[in-house]
């Protein structure tokens, strides 16, 4: 019986892999169309909006809308397990690493924080942005749960200020898109203002400060999924 | 450049099954996390910093706290039945 049942799978996977692959050759090769997008965004994207990372242009410039969304569906997967998860109990518990780790740790931590502001900051420039910098962010947090004990972060850095947090970077990257209607006529279009020659810190547009508001966004809705996932434990830590 | 990619390719496909071989779900978790290393490589190497600057801080980093995290709190409620049933 079971040995049918692998059978089965390993068919189902195998014809999966098949479909995928007679799609991947369905894909367009990007040299055949001279006038393509491709075409369009390597020879304007530096001169249209400013950013010489050109995923950050199409992501936070051409493509802004869809980048709202996938933050509103952050938003919507933090309310939701908050909602679910959230039990209003004080943590006490968990004493953490080892003297030699936490003394580590927190001489590591404003290094580790520079680098993920730093890769928030020059998001336009090099590779990254306020995603994957906003998850380093969160992982500070995380780390400090981890090592220094769970009340130790909960304490100095409350749920009510992660909210707060997350919510203006919500609104940062709401605003600008609202300034852009009123500044040329359509919603999240790339503000001029501040611009300086493309390469410097303060180039691009509005892309640096879309960054810096998804990166706070995902950095506390991160930070908040994971405290309200270890806040069970404490009860019963509590209790026994 | 091009024997490094395969070897990592193979190498990919061994931790990919290694990660799903096992009982224990800790050692899985683990072999999840060096898959993603790996995977975080591939896209270096494919000129995609951008994707592997995010697998690896998220497939190398959050994802197996997340798990870690998971699998103690599922571990101590079991504890906390088996001591009721006492």
């Amino acid at each position: 019986m079971s040995k049918l049942k692998h059978i089965s799978i390993v068919i189902i996977l195998a014809s999966l892999g098949l479909v995928m692959l007679l799609d991947l050759n369905k894909i367009p090769n990007q040299f055949e169309y001279a006038n393509s997008i491709y075409h369009h965004i390597t020879n304007n994207a530096v001169g249209e909006t400013g950013s010489l990372n050109f995923v950050t242009a199409i992501l936070y410039d051409y493509r802004a809308y869809d980048s709202m969304g996938e933050s509103t569906i952050i938003f919507g997967a933090v309310s939701g397990i908050v909602l679910l998860l959230s039990r209003k109990t004080l943590p006490v518990s968990s004493h953490g690493l080892s003297f030699i780790v936490k003394r580590t740790y927190g001489m590591l931590t404003p290094f580790i924080f520079l680098f993920s502001v730093y890769i928030i900051a020059h998001g336009h420039l090099s590779p990254g942005g306020g995603f994957q910098g906003g998850v380093i962010l969160g992982a500070i947090s995380i780390i400090f749960s981890i090592v220094y004990g769970s009340e130790f972060d909960y304490k100095r850095y409350t749920p009510t200020t992660k909210t707060l947090l997350e919510t203006s970077g919500a609104l940062l990257f709401i605003g600008i898109g609202l300034i852009g209607i009123i500044y040329s006529g359509s919603f999240l279009s790339n503000l001029n203002i501040l611009n300086s020659e493309p390469g410097s810190l303060l180039s691009a547009g509005s892309i640096p400060f879309i960054n810096l508001g998804i990166g706070f966004k995902i950095g506390a809705g991160l930070a908040i999924i994971f405290y309200s996932m270890i806040q069970k434990t404490f009860k019963e830590e509590a209790s026994l | 450049m091009i024997i490094l990619k395969y070897l990592l390719l193979i190498f990919l496909g061994v931790t990919a099954y290694l990660a799903i071989s096992f009982k224990e779900i800790l050692i899985s978790i683990i072999f999840l996390s060096i898959f993603s290393i790996v995977l975080t490589t591939l896209y270096l190497i494919h000129n995609a910093p951008d994707v592997a600057l995010a697998e690896a801080v998220i497939g190398a980093g959050l994802n197996t706290a997340i798990f870690m995290t998971v699998i103690s709190q599922i571990r101590a409620d079991e504890d906390c039945h088996c001591r009721k049933d006492d």
